[in-house]
């Protein structure tokens, strides 16, 4: 089973990807304790799998107990129903229907009913530190889980897995889109299980990800060279610790984030307070990355990269989700009208070791 | 000279030499022969009928059509014999099925070359009218080609034959180039282009004896050094005698031997002789060796042959030193298995003084392609040491045998050495075992995908190992071992007399043999010294019989009554 399909199969039932995840790490913690330092003090790895995280129960009985969202083609049959008799313009109708996506506004008030995830589970990280009304208790019973994306995608079916149109082509156009080769590089590690003081950097890599026999799957090992040309506005370097072989990072203040569809440059989100949350192996790194995502930011990516037509597939109202997002909004609040203006949200994330080529390094050992 | 000449042993049980005879051997060896010893007499070879190889015919397409004409070229596969496929040319034939495919490609390549997009410059002329024949514009075309594909002149009847097909066709298709097609594919299928017969004549230096032509020992050459047909300077010298003459074989033999075309000559000859025709259907279990992919199997060949090529025509470096170097080139899908970096295209790479990995034995190539889909195998890459690299041959095991005992999973013998020694425990098994387990453990702390291990199963890997007397441990010291045994390039030049001459040597060449392995020593075992003394050899160009006139009935007839009248 490849590593997607693994985790489609693991995002039906909320159990397995973390009960599968759990002993994966207890088995993985063996190998790390075996693992000591990675060669320099430096290992490298490449993401090659991500998506929302959403906690998903069977039938979405626990977070959409109302039902699914509807999407562009139901609004547009309610708004304009075709045995109205009524003469409608294609600007009055289709037009505006497009502007909205493109001029979100909160103006007036959503037409429709919009449904936000229910429930107390969510994934995530605390982000803000505190405990209130609205985080989320996670599966593992961490309390404080800052995870408000989950209440305004998770009843989109777009976003769900294995089968939401998103979940499956956001991946897919991840790794053969080189603009999104987003990479991490662990830097003054005496101990890949545990060491209190690491320098982690991201960056962007130049080349394809290697896929295993059945060319769905990845494998470590593969070389990257980094992206100094285009991709400077991607690197940054923060401060972390490996406990347990957990690796946490120091929040940033504002991170870049790749995440674009083909033949559509400069897709990314801007994330706030963006912290990772990864097990390490000397061949994988997995978890969850975790922040506030800028919600203007997030709407101009989705609109510019997923067309109203794809958005269809999967009951995406750019439009309501919009409204949503802005109702959601938890943190970095506008300084002048205290609006919010991003988001917390979290990404289940898989990386495999890679090796970082630096511009003017030699490849060969 | 003869009696230090030891022939690859056919049976395992005479094959573990004594490393003491074997260097005192190699010491009255070198010291009987020197430099100035001239070559032994010997009967030569047989002349031979060959089928040309896929490559062959590609690359001969290639030289006289250039690189802009598509070549989709695939010949059924031949036996190997003796270690080589090129031993198995001269009994291959072709069916009708496969000739079929040749016309297919004979066609498309007609069609290419006489297309807009190529005439005006790989047909040497303008017709009077394109909508018809040429008879002066067909001539020098087809003259010129044949010439080419053939590997001789053609004669006039011949180039008339083809001509007037060419006119033929063109006034029934109302078109010169059309006409021109039709004979140009027919030339393309021909007999004359697709077997390299070897013809022979009376050697005037030696009376007595034969030898081959002028175009036959060109051909022989080209297909030996370039893996083509003769170029258009290799036939002119033919034609004119001047390849014959006084200084013109070595004149002949340096230019092709300074030629870049070497290398893909050469490339073939190791492609061969590494049997690397199997890495085509090599396969691993992708859930045991997720990271080894059809492009890791591609790229292990290729690092293997341009290790080779570089290290033994570019560097001119000692064949033996093939065995221990450390240096080579890596591609990005190799090095997940070598656990390096590795930047896109091929890179040159070198293994640190503390690598596991020095010499050919180490590189994924050998490696993957002497295990099973799932695990090492130390017998297969025993057996693959001696037959590849030493001629040697290790007999197929007897029937009946039970594999269980080595395949059958238990947790009591968590490594290979454990579950092998079940070989040693078994006569019928000990016998060839005992020549190919001890190399093969040597590299167990490599994976059946190549990739380095230090355990298996959780058990530490102990790669002690020994080749005919020497001991040692791990990888590194079996290619320094194997770099030692006498037998290594007396294994290389059987094999490249062998590919020069279209079959294995027989009996009667040894003492040949035994010339070509002390020039070869006495020459620091430089490949392209031991190309050059084998290509001006007389036991090269020297051969036993015609089969242009072993093929004439009058001659059938004379030796069906000579073996009825000596009966």
């Amino acid at each position: 089973m490849s590593q997607f399909e693994a985790a489609n199969t693991l995002h039906n039932c909320p159990l397995s990807l973390r009960t599968i995840s759990a002993a994966a790490l207890l088995m993985s913690l063996g190998s790390v304790a075996m693992a000591g330092a990675p060669d320099g003090g430096r290992i490298g790895y490449v993401l090659t799998e991500r998506h929302w995280a959403l906690y998903q129960t069977e039938g979405a009985r626990e977070e959409c107990p109302q039902g699914f969202n509807i999407g562009p083609r139901e609004q547009y049959d309610e708004l304009f129903p075709e045995d109205s008799g009524v003469e409608r313009t294609e600007v009055d109708t289709r037009l505006m229907r497009e502007g909205r996506r493109f001029h979100r506004t909160t103006a007036d008030e959503d037409p429709f009913p919009f449904h936000d995830a229910q429930g107390t589970t969510a994934y995530g990280l605390n982000l803000d530190g505190k405990v209130s009304d609205e985080d989320f208790l996670s599966p593992e019973g961490e309390d404080g889980i800052d995870n408000q994306l989950h209440r305004a995608i998770g009843c989109i079916s777009i976003y769900r897995g294995p089968d939401g149109t998103f979940y499956h082509f956001s991946n897919l156009f991840m790794y053969g889109n080189a603009y999104n080769r987003w990479m991490i590089e662990l830097s003054g590690v005496d101990d890949l299980a545990n060491d209190n003081e690491v320098t982690v950097t991201f960056y962007r890599g130049l080349d394809d990800l290697v896929t295993d026999a059945s060319g769905k799957g990845f494998v470590a090992g593969g070389t990257q060279r980094v992206d100094m040309r285009w991709g400077q506005s991607f690197i940054q370097e923060v401060q972390g610790s490996i406990v347990d072989g957990v690796l946490t990072t120091q929040p940033t203040d504002r991170t870049k984030f790749p995440w674009s569809f083909p033949g559509i440059g400069g897709g990314f989100h801007l994330f706030r307070d963006f912290q990772l949350k990864l097990t390490l192996t000397p061949k994988t790194a997995e978890g969850i990355l975790a922040g506030y995502v800028d919600v203007e930011q997030y709407n101009h990516r989705l609109n510019r990269n997923w067309t109203t037509h794809h958005q269809s597939y999967g009951q995406l109202s750019a439009a309501s989700l919009y409204r949503a997002m802005k109702r959601l909004a938890d943190g970095h609040p506008d300084p002048d009208t205290g609006a919010n203006t991003a988001i917390s949200a979290a990404v289940d994330v898989i990386m495999h070791q890679v090796h970082i080529v630096h511009p003017g390094q030699q490849s060969a050992d | 000279m003869r009696l230090m000449y030891k022939r690859a042993a056919p049976h395992g049980s005479s094959k573990v030499f004594c490393a003491g005879v074997l260097g005192f051997v190699a010491l009255v060896m070198l010291a009987g022969c020197s430099e100035s010893d001239p070559e032994p007499e010997t009967p030569g070879t047989r002349a031979l009928v060959s089928l040309v190889t896929a490559e062959q015919y590609r690359n001969s397409l290639s030289y006289i059509f250039g690189p802009g004409v598509d070549l989709q070229v695939e010949f059924a596969p031949v036996a190997r014999t003796e270690g080589l496929l090129a031993n198995s040319a001269a009994i291959a034939g072709i069916g009708s099925s496969q000739l079929q495919g040749i016309q297919g490609v004979a066609a498309s390549v007609a069609s290419q070359v006489l297309d807009t997009k190529h005439r005006n410059y790989l047909v040497p002329c303008r017709p009077e009218s394109i909508d018809g024949p040429d008879e002066a514009c067909a001539t020098r075309f087809l003259s010129r080609v044949g010439r080419l594909l053939f590997r001789r002149a053609l004669t006039d009847d011949e180039v008339a034959m083809h001509v007037k097909q060419a006119g033929s066709a063109a006034e029934q298709l109302e078109s010169f180039y059309a006409g021109l097609e039709i004979a140009l594919e027919g030339m393309l299928i021909s007999p004359e282009g697709l077997f390299v017969v070897e013809r022979a004549e009376p050697d005037p230096e030696n009376p007595g004896q034969l030898r081959l032509d002028a175009y036959s020992l060109a051909s022989r050459l080209s297909y030996f050094l370039w893996n083509s047909a003769p170029d258009d300077e290799l036939l002119a010298a033919a034609e004119s005698g001047e390849l014959q003459a006084s200084g013109g074989l070595e004149r002949a033999v340096d230019r092709m031997l300074a030629s870049p075309r070497l290398a893909e000559g050469m490339r073939a000859f190791l492609d061969d002789m590494f049997a690397f025709d199997e890495v085509k259907t090599l396969t691993k279990d992708s859930t045991i060796y997720p990271e080894f992919t059809r492009v890791t199997a591609e790229d292990a060949r290729e690092q293997t042959l341009r290790t080779s090529i570089e290290h033994l025509l570019a560097n001119d470096g000692d064949y033996r030193d093939l065995f221990t170097t450390r240096s080579t080139v890596m591609s990005p899908a190799l090095a997940i298995i070598y656990g390096v970096p590795a930047e896109p295209g091929w890179t040159p790479h070198t293994f640190p003084d503390d690598s596991p990995r020095s010499g050919l034995l180490t590189q994924v190539s050998f490696l993957s392609l002497h295990a099973h889909p799932g695990r090492s195998s130390v017998t297969l890459r025993g057996q693959a040491l001696r037959e590849r690299f030493l001629c040697q041959t290790v007999p197929e095991p007897p029937p009946g045998i039970d594999f269980s005992v080595v395949s059958n999973p238990d947790a009591n013998y968590p490594t290979q050495r454990q579950r092998v020694r079940a070989h040693l425990e078994t006569p019928s098994c000990a016998g060839c075992h005992r020549i190919t387990d001890p190399i093969g453990l040597s590299l167990e702390r490599f994976d059946g995908a190549g990739g380095f291990r230090l355990t298996e199963n959780g058990a530490v890997i102990d790669a002690s190992g020994g080749l005919d007397g020497f001991e040692f441990e791990g990888a590194v010291g079996l290619g320094k071992a194997l770099r030692e045994n006498p037998e290594l390039p007396r294994c290389l030049v059987q094999r490249v007399y062998s590919y020069g001459t279209g079959a294995p040597p027989a009996m009667e060449a040894r003492p040949a043999l035994d010339y070509f392995n002390a020039e070869f020593a006495a020459r620091g075992y430089r490949l392209r010294e031991l190309l050059r003394t084998i290509a001006l050899s007389k036991a090269f160009s020297r051969v036993q019989n015609d089969p242009g006139e072993e093929s004439n009935p009058e001659y059938q007839e004379e030796s069906r009554i000579s073996v009825a009248s000596s009966r």
